[in-house]
């Protein structure tokens, strides 16, 4: 291997923390900015404007001011704190829903563990080398997993707490990473449970759930006033609570979308974190960026058979959907960029790890639990 | 009036330096429990030593020198753990385990290399799986080694800047040893060159 460009770990962990601190805030301001909002135009409906519904005659001042004036501001106050409650307390209780430990997880995943007796020396191997990577992170021993079937590489974290996390590893990364490598992307795994990631991206689903609550709530108004009103005469408390109803239901809908733009924004952040942490825990950013590479190389025939993909997504290692471009909704960096960002020289196209056929990296990865006299018929000069 | 003001600034100079005073028992602290997990680390490396002799030794007859230089250094090397597990972060100590480690890698690491002209030996599962166990152990260390560095430059830190060296020298806080093997080219080569 030619010589490295430092990796300064410490800076990337601080920009990426940086960041992250900015998401987590533009996501409360959005739950707040929904909650004032619902409360002024309910303030707004029931207040000045209601009456005029009712009593056409009555002058309807002109302008926003006139309209500033109408708002029943204590009924606005109100409502919001109750729509903000609404949106917490729902996230509240999703976030104890989900909030299991991560065996259990890893077990809904179809992962079997490995335990510390294996006879297999690949199994027994990973688990050397999550043994390894907790003294290196200084953290609680994990449980581990392997998902069978699963020809693609990839791993992930679960479990809220370092105390009951667990890390799964697919069977393709066992078979096609060497030891360096797979200490690399469970280092990077370990960089999430460090970071408290699994915590994170919970509080943030929950408050996605949360908004998903308010706009089903302003469905749910809406469709009693549908059923209940059509009897009545009060035509005017009926659209107040049609208006009421709708507003929910568009700004739940909003909050949602920009919700999960964040979310995948805040994830993106995390990866470099935990790309980042990893090489703290390593030193070594040259196995990172190979298992990476070697992702890139597998990509075409990666796509993770899970149907729980698109929930899990967000805890891979890496994007589980292939996708072209970096959308705004990718839990992922662009792979390019993570490798990049360790080993400054990659180029795609003279790579040698990113062209490298599976067969191959499994012949590599197994030399390293084979009889040697295997490898060394004269074929083998990777080491060197 | 002027009294009371004397009382609260001294209530406050009290205040720093018992927090001051703490933060420092506190990184002693984490850097004894980092040395810890080394000395479990270099235990649980001496521990192995004597099997993988012990499954070499059929094989690799016209070695014996070697097998009885590695014996020799893991015996001396487990000597001096013990003697260094009572003195954490004393530089003589230190320095002593660094040397010995040093020493029972170099040899280890040559062992190694020579086990690779005895195919049959490469060949037996118990060797193989000696290996592995041996390369995690070699990994663990320089891990655990990681971890007890920075933990005693955090404790370093603190014991030389400006406050905390005054309640540092106030008490015997003293700056304490990293711990560097000797030979560290050659034992950080080991696992990954030799034994892949």
């Amino acid at each position: 291997m030619t010589a490295r460009a430092v990796f300064d770990f410490s800076e990337h962990q601080a920009r990426a923390r940086r960041q992250t601190a900015v998401l987590v805030l533009l996501f409360l301001l959005i739950t707040l900015a929904i909650s004032l909002l619902t409360g002024v135009v309910a303030g707004f409906l029931f207040g000045g404007a209601a009456e005029h519904v009712g009593h056409q005659t009555a002058a309807v001042p002109g302008g926003l001011e006139g309209m500033v004036e109408q708002i029943d501001w204590n009924l606005a106050l109100t409502v919001a704190v109750l729509v903000a409650g609404i949106i917490l307390a729902t996230a509240a209780i999703r976030a104890l829903m989900l909030g299991g430990n991560g065996a259990t997880v890893a077990r809904a995943m179809g992962g079997t563990e490995v335990t510390r007796d294996t006879r297999n020396p690949a199994k027994r191997r990973l688990y050397n080398v999550v043994e390894e990577m907790a003294i290196a992170a200084t953290l609680p021993m994990p449980r581990v997993f392997v998902i069978k079937h699963e020809k693609g590489i990839n791993a992930f974290a679960a479990g809220l707490r370092p105390g009951t996390a667990a890390i799964g590893i697919t069977h393709g990364a066992l078979a096609s990473l060497t030891r360096d490598e797979l200490q690399g992307v469970v280092a990077h795994e370990f960089a999430h449970i460090n970071n408290g990631d699994m915590r994170l991206n919970l509080r943030l689903m929950a408050m996605i759930f949360g908004l998903v609550a308010l706009s089903v709530a302003g469905r749910m108004v809406m469709r009693s006033v549908f059923f209940t009103g059509r009897g009545r005469r009060d035509q005017r408390a009926v659209l107040v609570a049609m208006a009421v109803g709708l507003t929910l239901v568009v700004l739940g809908a909003l909050g949602v979308f920009a919700g999960r733009l964040l979310q995948a924004a805040i994830s993106r952040q995390r990866e470099h974190l935990a790309d980042a942490t990893a090489v703290q825990f390593t030193r070594q950013p040259g196995p990172l960026a190979n298992a990476l590479k070697k992702i890139g190389a597998l990509q075409r025939d990666e796509q993770l058979q899970n149907p729980h993909g698109e929930e899990i997504r967000h805890m891979l290692f890496a994007e589980a959907v292939a996708r072209r471009s970096p959308g705004l909704l990718a839990t992922h960096p662009p792979l390019i960029d993570r490798i990049r960002a360790l080993d400054p020289a990659f180029n795609p196209k003279t790579d040698p790890v990113w062209r490298q056929p599976q067969r191959e990296m499994i012949r590599e990865s197994r030399r390293g639990l084979r009889k040697q006299s295997e490898g060394s018929s004269g074929l083998d000069i990777a080491d060197a | 009036m002027e009294m009371l003001l004397i009382i609260l600034v001294l209530l406050a100079l009290m205040a720093i330096g018992v927090w001051l005073y703490n933060r420092l028992i506190r990184k002693r602290n984490a850097f004894r429990n980092a040395f810890a997990q080394i000395d479990v680390q270099l235990k649980r490396r001496h521990d192995l030593i004597p099997n993988l002799v012990e499954s070499v030794k059929g094989y690799m007859s016209h070695e014996r020198e070697t097998l009885t230089e590695v014996i020799e250094a893991r015996n001396s090397a487990e000597q001096v753990r013990q003697q260094a597990s009572g003195t954490p972060g004393d530089p003589a100590t230190m320095a002593e385990l660094g040397r010995a480690e040093g020493t029972l890698g170099g040899v280890l690491s040559r062992l190694f290399a020579l086990s690779e002209s005895y195919p049959e030996l490469r060949a037996s599962e118990n060797f193989r799986q000696l290996q592995e166990e041996l390369t995690s152990t070699e990994n663990r260390v320089s891990y655990a080694r990681q971890a007890y560095n920075d933990a005693v430059m955090k404790y370093n830190n603190a014991v030389q800047t400006v406050p905390s060296n005054a309640v540092a020298s106030m008490f015997n806080f003293g700056v304490v040893a990293m711990l560097e093997f000797e030979d560290r080219e050659q034992l950080q080569q080991a696992p990954r060159v030799s034994f892949s």
